[in-house]
């Protein structure tokens, strides 16, 4: 584990715990980019030009950098490429903000091919704003020759933006096929559910749980990258769930765009399973709330959303409560679990049946053949088969989307005639 | 389920060397996901010689909910400025709030094309239509 100071720059008058949680935040960020944070530098005061932060505190950064000798100093706040240039100079020291940490924490995680071009995506468009001043500041202690002979600021921008479009034009074929996918599945009958909400409100847990299966669960930020789906019967219904990558406060938009195409999956979802961790503060649940209601506001389709809330085993019944009605209004359709007891389990499977695309249920009566014991295994696959009755004739009662029961209906009238 | 006041501001820009302003105001009755309810509707129009500064907004809003049923008002935070919350909700006498919610959103979102389209029908008076050729 290397080494890092965290600095957080705060606005003045800005509510005490809301800085204590974005710096909790970018604490939690370190730890899951690997670092070992020894030092947390704080000050209050409006934007710096030259260095975020107030001039004889970032010398006080550079005299900590000094005695310490941390592999980075990490920013809260964003930081203009000459805020960096001037940082990096003044600690001798490698200096990064939390948008950059969490482009680390994607790239070290992202183990797909997909995933990692979205990343080198990512990385591309965060990176092209500042192509220019980049090279403008390297070139301040360089001679020609960065870039190769005479390739100045230009041809770095234009190098970028070709690769930009370049991975662009990748993964949108990528995309028409996982978009062919969603629609091959849902003419399957399969309704798709997503899982979604904050980073480390325990949506993987919660996935292995309803799943029972092992699916990479850990106490820490961004451990799921790339989407994982699997099949789930809910009450006889065969669904499809996705667990996805979690939200953050302050996304950015070029983190939004590249991971769009994994984020689509949560948007183009029939339900939305919403989780959110009760154990923590109440108006820390507000704030990812909003952030999430925020995200599903631009983006969302159209979708059932339920709320999964979650670690509810961590507090004691009237706390449960009393915090269930301050975030009522924040909670569409909630029902509390426990994704590690199982607790409310069964609960929250009714409420995803109960919103789940309505299926008609229908009896059918079919002369005894060949055909009509395919068209019974047909309908076991297809839909629920209550139960079926072999006499003279089969009759079957049976649960299904509409197109199998008019389908069926039509087999019925057909094989009748006979 | 929860009362609020959504508000919108439309055409915070100069037309013919003027501010021609109106503000929509919708009572909702609102849950986490769902409008369940529209108990009425508020529209004032408003007009200035200069561009409007935050504490004109806060009158601007101030006057459109009066007489309306509505625990909370919410309005977006472009329309104030981008101030940090705390700021907004002192300025207001009643009680103010950015929008969390989908619904309290989707109850801009109406608030929005309703002052969109008055502002448009005040701006056109040309455009009463004659139902019948000799009216």
């Amino acid at each position: 584990m290397k080494d890092v100071i965290l600095v957080q720059r705060r606005i003045p008058r800005c509510s005490e715990s809301e800085n204590q949680r974005k710096l909790a935040e970018l604490r939690e960020l370190a730890r899951a980019g690997n670092y070992n944070v020894v030092q947390e530098v704080i000050q209050t005061r409006y934007p710096d030009r030259q260095y975020q932060i107030g001039k004889g505190k970032a010398e006080e950064v550079a005299e900590l950098a000094l005695s310490q000798k941390p592999a980075k100093i990490i920013f809260y706040n964003p930081l203009s490429v000459t805020q960096v240039y001037n940082l990096s100079e003044m600690c001798k020291c490698e200096v990064i903000d939390k948008f950059q940490l969490i482009l680390e924490i994607f790239a070290s995680r992202a183990t797909t091919r997909r995933s990692r071009m979205q990343v080198e995506l990512a990385r591309l468009e965060y990176e092209l704003p500042r192509a220019r001043k980049i090279v403008s500041l390297l070139k301040m202690e360089e001679r020609p020759g960065f870039m190769g002979l005479g390739g100045y600021e230009d041809s770095y921008e234009q190098d970028v933006k070709k690769r930009i479009s370049r991975i662009k034009k990748e993964l949108s074929t990528g995309q028409r096929d996982s978009e062919n996918l969603r629609g091959y599945r849902h003419s399957k009958g399969f309704s798709l559910l997503s899982l979604a909400g904050y980073t480390n409100a325990g949506k993987s847990t919660l996935f292995r749980t309803l799943v029972d299966e092992n699916v990479e669960v850990e106490n820490m930020l961004f451990t799921t990258l790339s989407p994982t789906t699997r099949y789930l019967n809910i009450n006889g219904r065969w669904t499809l769930l996705t667990d996805t990558v979690g939200f953050i406060e302050d996304l950015p938009h070029f983190l939004v765009d590249a991971f769009r195409s994994t984020l689509e999956d949560v948007f183009r979802a029939d339900i939305i399973l919403l989780v959110v961790d009760i154990s923590e503060p109440v108006d820390v649940i507000r704030k990812k709330l909003a952030v999430s209601h925020g995200i599903f506001w631009e983006q969302l389709e159209k979708a059932t959303i339920i709320t999964a809330i979650n670690k509810a085993d961590r507090l004691s019944h009237e706390e449960l409560s009393s915090r269930l009605k301050s975030i009522a209004y924040l909670a569409p359709n909630p029902v509390v679990v426990s994704a590690t007891t199982g607790e409310g389990l069964d609960e929250l499977k009714d409420i995803i049946y109960a919103h789940l695309p309505e299926w008609k249920r229908f009896t059918l009566e079919l002369p005894m053949s060949g055909e009509t014991m395919s068209a019974v295994s047909w309908l076991f696959e297809e839909g629920i088969v209550h139960s079926v009755n072999y006499g003279n004739t089969v009759v079957m009662d049976v649960e299904a989307r509409n197109e199998v029961y008019h389908k069926a209906k039509s087999l019925e009238k057909r094989l009748s005639f006979r | 389920m929860e009362r609020i006041i959504a508000v919108d501001i439309s055409g915070r820009h100069r037309h013919n060397s003027r501010y021609l302003m109106v503000c929509a105001a919708v009572s909702l009755s609102v849950s986490g996901g769902h409008v369940k309810q529209i108990h009425g509707v508020n529209i004032k129009p408003f007009v200035s010689d200069n561009p409007p500064e935050v504490v004109d907004v806060v009158k601007m809003i101030e006057r459109t909910v009066e007489g309306m049923e509505g625990i909370t008002i919410v309005a977006e935070e472009g329309d104030l400025f981008n101030q940090p919350e705390w700021l907004s909700n002192s300025m207001f006498t009643a009680s103010f709030k950015y929008p969390e919610s989908l619904s309290e959103r989707m109850g801009i979102e109406i608030a929005h094309h309703i002052s969109l389209s008055s502002r448009n029908l005040l701006l056109d008076p040309q455009s009463w239509e004659p139902i019948k050729e000799n009216l």
